[in-house]
């Protein structure tokens, strides 16, 4: 039992360390991922930061320390469609069913591949924060409060990399993962990740209170702005942890409808 | 070569990208889809930038449909830059360049196709903004400029798209064609007029000529009159940018047959 469960741990690491290598050898993959967010970041700064004084914007120092939660949110959102985009490149060219033809355990393909995606939104969210501080980025939460985003960060890597990877079993399809990001696109910006839903009006001030990414954002902010709160770790972790539970049962569940039809 | 032979094979060439929009929906769709979530989601996202004083306009709306025109506009011939790398790769253009089509036709044919893509995501932005509350501020004559430089937009697009699609030969030339595209639109008025912004986004405005592009499409939907002062800077930029990069396409079509 012990053995099979040390076997069934060093197989989910070996593919883990592979999904982490794919990513580090093919850079063009990833840079997108590490470079627009702090593009938009940057330029959100410059436009937006007269907007930091009107009526329902938090008190921030600037507009860059509110912008860091939604730069967070936006790289992993692209960095989950990268490693999904790999796995069905896996089912595509056959790699997959050779893995399940191995006498790898099968949710560890499947954990392996989510693993490698958690590391990076792990390493994307201390490489934002790396980036920014000598920009002038304050973390009020010090580096308890770096750290509680770096957990946030890795546990919406997993909800949103089994999503996808969901997306990529159910359809076995690269370019139909990709399809999809545009969905994800619309819920970060139907969010609170770029302007406070106290600024909002209307229809979209109710997607915007409707959305769990607000929730999760704001969590994230408010470790950056204000310090570290029960409150903000219990948004910034728990919302993308709830989320992981769904979509980690509706990955392992489309798996097993896969490997039924197979 | 006659001019009516020339003017066939263009309307030929034309008539097979336009043709693809129904035989290929899902492959113009999203070229559409764009700039209407683009316009709708910025308006909806940082409607609240309309009360900083000294904003142009209090409709968010306004302010962003017309760079989500000049995105949608510009995709639409960068997209034809796409489909030349799927040609060039698969062997179709081979085909097209031995053909006795004059040379200047593989750039106006893609460029007519490119100019009727840009025209029909201008007006169904403009359908769906008018639902989202945007509105002219000069009536029909202010839809004019935006025309004027969602075409505009178009045309520099498809050069650029053309140029690269012929210089790289396969599609790494479509990552560099939208990075840059993306980059000097939005290195720009983009999100706020310049009175508003700081720092470096400030001095790059400033000097990026596709700036005044994107002034001329808004001029009609400010609370500010329309007048040659602010619309002749767009006009040359989308002129002279146009000519540049047609230019450069006919040069990278020129080293191709070279090859």
């Amino acid at each position: 039992m012990t053995t099979g469960v040390t076997s069934g741990v060093a197989q989910t690491w070996a593919l883990s360390r592979r999904s982490i290598l794919a990513l580090w050898r093919q850079p063009s993959l990833v840079v997108p991922s590490l470079v627009f967010p702090l593009f938009f970041a940057a330029l959100g700064t410059a436009s937006f930061s007269r907007a930091t004084a009107l009526p329902g914007f938090p008190d921030v120092d600037s507009y860059l320390d509110f912008a860091l939660a939604g730069a967070i949110v936006q790289g992993i959102l692209f960095g989950s469609t990268v490693g999904a985009t790999a796995l069905a490149t896996d089912i595509e060219n056959g790699f997959f069913d050779r893995l399940l033809a191995s006498p790898s355990t099968r949710t560890g393909i499947i954990v392996g591949r989510m693993a490698g995606g958690m590391a990076y939104g792990g390493f994307q969210t201390a490489f934002f924060v790396a980036v920014l501080l000598p920009f002038g980025l304050t973390v009020k939460g010090g580096l308890a409060g770096a750290l509680g985003l770096i957990v946030a960060g890795i546990v919406l890597a997993l909800a949103v990399g089994a999503l996808m990877a969901s997306m990529a079993l159910l359809t076995g399809s690269s370019e139909a993962v990709q399809g999809a990001f545009p969905l994800l696109f619309i819920a970060l910006f139907f969010s609170s990740a770029f302007f406070p839903r106290e600024t909002m009006s209307g229809v979209y001030a109710s997607l915007a209170d409707f959305n769990p990414v607000s929730y999760l954002v704001e969590g994230m902010r408010d470790l950056v702005i204000e310090g570290v709160s029960a409150s903000a770790l219990a948004r910034a972790i728990l919302v993308p942890g709830a989320m992981a539970a769904g979509t980690v049962f509706l990955a392992l569940r489309t798996l097993r409808r896969r490997l039924g039809r197979a | 070569m006659s001019r009516t032979s020339r003017r066939a094979a263009s309307l030929g060439l034309a008539r097979r990208s336009i043709v693809n929009i129904t035989r290929l929906p899902s492959a113009f769709l999203p070229s559409i889809a764009m700039p209407v979530f683009q316009a709708v989601a910025f308006a909806g996202t940082f409607f609240a930038i309309t009360r900083i004083p000294g904003f142009p306009t209090s409709r968010s709306i306004n302010w962003f449909l017309p760079l989500a025109v000049m995105m949608g506009s510009g995709f639409a011939g960068i997209g034809i830059g796409f489909t030349t790398i799927r040609d060039v790769e698969s062997g179709f253009y081979d085909r097209i360049r031995l053909s006795p089509a004059p040379r200047s036709a593989l750039l106006t044919g893609p460029l007519l196709a490119a100019l009727v893509r840009a025209a029909l995501v201008t007006t169904i932005v403009l359908i769906v903004g008018l639902w989202f509350g945007m509105r002219p501020t000069h009536g029909v004559a202010g839809l004019v400029p935006l025309y004027v430089a969602g075409l505009g937009m178009a045309a520099l697009g498809t050069g650029w798209g053309l140029a690269l699609a012929f210089r790289f030969r396969d599609m790494r030339a479509a990552a560099v064609m939208q990075l840059t595209f993306f980059l000097v639109v939005f290195v720009s008025e983009a999100q706020t007029p310049l009175s508003i912004m700081d720092g470096w986004l400030e001095g790059v405005t400033r000097i990026n000529p596709f700036n005044n592009i994107l002034r001329l499409g808004r001029v009609g939907f400010l609370d500010e009159p329309i007048t040659w002062d602010n619309s002749w800077g767009g006009l040359l930029a989308v002129v002279v940018i146009s000519a540049l990069t047609l230019l450069f396409a006919r040069r990278s079509l020129d080293r191709l047959a070279d090859a």
